[in-house]
């Protein structure tokens, strides 16, 4: 005979209420692990997207604002202005460029909308930028009609190296020279095509999207992003990709302040949920409370078997919670990529791991227990005698 | 010498209800010896409980002093109140206050939990004692009456008390039951348990040594 043996008989009682004090939690434990494995995942899923998987340090643009520059840069947006091919010859002159990368990059949506193709358009440089690319077969660019794909991409096309593609959209063939193995990246997704090519179908010849630019020592950073502005015309933006990214997980701090007070309310919703109920099961077991006291019950066993009581549906309710948050994270973060108005990444925006489950079943279970106090104090301060003689 | 369990001496209790001082007991003087076994008697409301209560460390008396075991504890704190009712008191209401998803032994065991024993070879042999030992795994819901009031008879033994307060323990019960209760508290006084038992039927009063009649807060005989 325990104490645990009978905070657990008590909560038999009422099944019922037992589980939906519980699921209360649950809900709480469930949305906070989603909450976090979304704020963590949109984060890396953004920095992977432009800075960890780039290779490229610094960007040329002319878009000012980075929701705007991510769009060109990274998706193929569509937007007026257009970087200059001459500028090429400016940058040349920097010394501290390693590669210059300057890329045409659009999207293509079919007519039925099922599909969006994006196509980049690019130098030889980009091989230089991206030294973690293998080719799966084939190998690189060779003649105006030459595109690589992503591993994705010709899983879904069905291509093979040397065959030949047809694009309905630009009423073009191209022959497949290489296939990219996986990198789990945009890059999986994408149609590498020359960049004079790439210009020709959306008749931009001599414009950019922007221009990519990998830096020989990564330390003088900012020393050549300065040198660069002075050299660039004065609407011309010089971006770090981490400035990038940085930008662009601003913006999405409003969509995560949303998120946070989400878990708040469903927190409160939580908190009072279980007070109330756990204070209800104590005023319905006045007089038997009051019994215990005569046989011998101090505050401190009261407090303690009614601490026990909360704690087993807290401590269940957390766990079932946080590991429904594990299965709903993904679910959410698709969710999330259809209603998300600032930059949508490629990867998996929602990424739970354990360490969130973890955090959100203790979070949880403290708030249980803490809510156990005042229901646990009012059983601790039922006056037997009163009870006996008025009830 | 005989030695007193508990000695009550001018004790009075005063209650506030509204604007209203209810007098429940004035200077009651009275003592419990070793081995009695008492009946106290009274009206509704003549305050018979309120002794009780006081008897049984629940309450503290507005004047007057209270020695059980030859210790004073008219002015003692909440937990040296609840120590005592562990170590000293066994109780015995008419409602039972058996809890219902705990098996009788769990019942019974109970008391013991709460003096830091958690083993239940006693509780099985009071089971034994009051013919519950084939109903150890029951729940409360599924004994009769009279065999509910034997678990509880046996849970209020646990922690061996010398004293055991009983406020109407047949006032749930048939005849045939309430009978069989008290030739259990008989039983159990003849073994040297003190009793002191509140009631007001007359056929339970016989069962009893010693009367005590409460009228009005004050013992008239």
């Amino acid at each position: 005979m325990t104490f645990f043996k009978v905070a657990l008989s008590n909560l038999k009682r009422n099944r019922v209420r037992t589980l939906l004090t519980g699921l209360s939690l649950a809900v709480s434990a469930a949305t906070l692990t989603v909450v976090l494995a979304l704020d963590r995942g949109y984060s890396s899923a953004v920095t992977d997207d432009l800075v960890n998987k780039t290779g490229i340090h610094l960007y040329i643009t002319k878009e000012g604002c980075p929701i705007e520059a991510a769009s060109v840069i990274a998706q193929g947006g569509l937007s007026p202005l257009y970087v200059e091919e001459d500028i090429l010859a400016r940058l040349a002159t920097v010394a501290d460029l390693e590669a210059i990368l300057p890329f045409k990059l659009f999207a293509v949506t079919t007519d039925d909308g099922s599909r969006t193709d994006i196509f980049m358009g690019v130098t030889d440089a980009i091989l230089s930028m991206k030294p973690d690319w293998r080719f799966a077969a084939g190998g690189w660019l060779k003649e105006d009609d030459s595109v690589v794909i992503g591993a994705d991409m010709a899983q879904i096309e069905f291509l093979q190296v040397g065959q030949r593609m047809y694009n309905e959209n630009f009423d073009r063939e191209f022959t497949v020279t290489g296939i990219l193995e996986r990198t789990y990246s945009q890059d999986d997704g994408t149609f590498f095509v020359p960049l004079a090519t790439a210009q020709a179908m959306v008749q931009r010849e001599g414009k950019l999207s922007a221009v990519g630019l990998k830096l020989a020592d990564i330390s003088r950073m900012d020393l050549v992003q300065n040198q660069l502005r002075a050299l660039m015309p004065a609407d011309y933006f010089v971006l770090g990709s981490k400035e990038l990214s940085e930008g662009i997980l601003q913006f999405f701090g409003a969509t995560r302040a949303i998120m946070i007070v989400m878990v708040f309310v469903a927190f409160i919703i939580s908190v009072f949920g279980i007070i109330n109920t756990m204070l209800m099961a104590v005023l319905e077991r006045r007089r038997e409370i009051a019994y215990l006291k005569c046989v011998g019950a101090g505050r401190l066993d009261l407090v303690r078997l009614i601490t026990l009581e909360t704690t087993s549906i807290a401590l269940a309710g957390s766990a079932a919670g946080a590991l429904l948050g594990m299965v709903l994270s993904p679910v959410a973060g698709n969710l999330l990529r259809t209603f998300l108005v600032a930059y949508v990444p490629s990867g998996p925006i929602a990424r739970p791991e354990p360490m969130i489950a973890l955090m959100a079943f203790i979070l949880c279970s403290i708030v249980g227990l803490a809510c156990s106090l005042y229901p646990a104090l009012r059983a601790a301060r039922i006056v037997p005698m009163e009870v006996l003689r008025n009830d | 010498m005989t030695e007193h369990i508990i000695e009550l001496h001018d004790v009075s209790k005063n209650y506030t209800r509204g604007v209203e001082t209810v007098h429940a007991l004035q200077e009651v003087t009275l003592n419990v010896s070793k081995g009695d076994f008492i009946a106290v008697v009274g009206h509704s409301g003549s305050g018979k409980t309120t002794m009780m209560n006081i008897m049984g460390c629940l309450d503290h008396p507005s004047s007057g002093s209270v020695i059980l075991q030859g210790r004073p504890i008219e002015q003692a704190s909440e937990s040296a109140l609840t120590r005592m009712r562990r170590s000293a008191i066994g109780f015995v209401f008419q409602q039972f206050f058996l809890v219902p998803t705990l098996t009788v032994l769990e019942n019974v065991t109970l008391p013991a939990l709460f003096s830091g024993n958690h083993t239940n070879g006693r509780s099985r042999d009071l089971l034994e004692m009051v013919g519950l030992g084939k109903r150890l795994n029951h729940l409360p819901g599924q004994l009769s009456g009279g065999e509910m009031q034997r678990a509880a008879i046996a849970r209020a033994l646990v922690n061996s008390p010398p004293l055991v307060l009983a406020d109407e323990p047949t006032g749930n019960l048939d005849s045939r039951n309430a009978d069989m209760i008290m030739e259990l508290f008989e039983q159990l006084n003849r073994d040297g348990v003190t009793i002191v038992l509140v009631t007001h039927n007359a056929d339970i009063v016989k069962h009893c040594e010693r009367t005590v009649h409460i009228e009005d807060g004050r013992i008239s005989q």
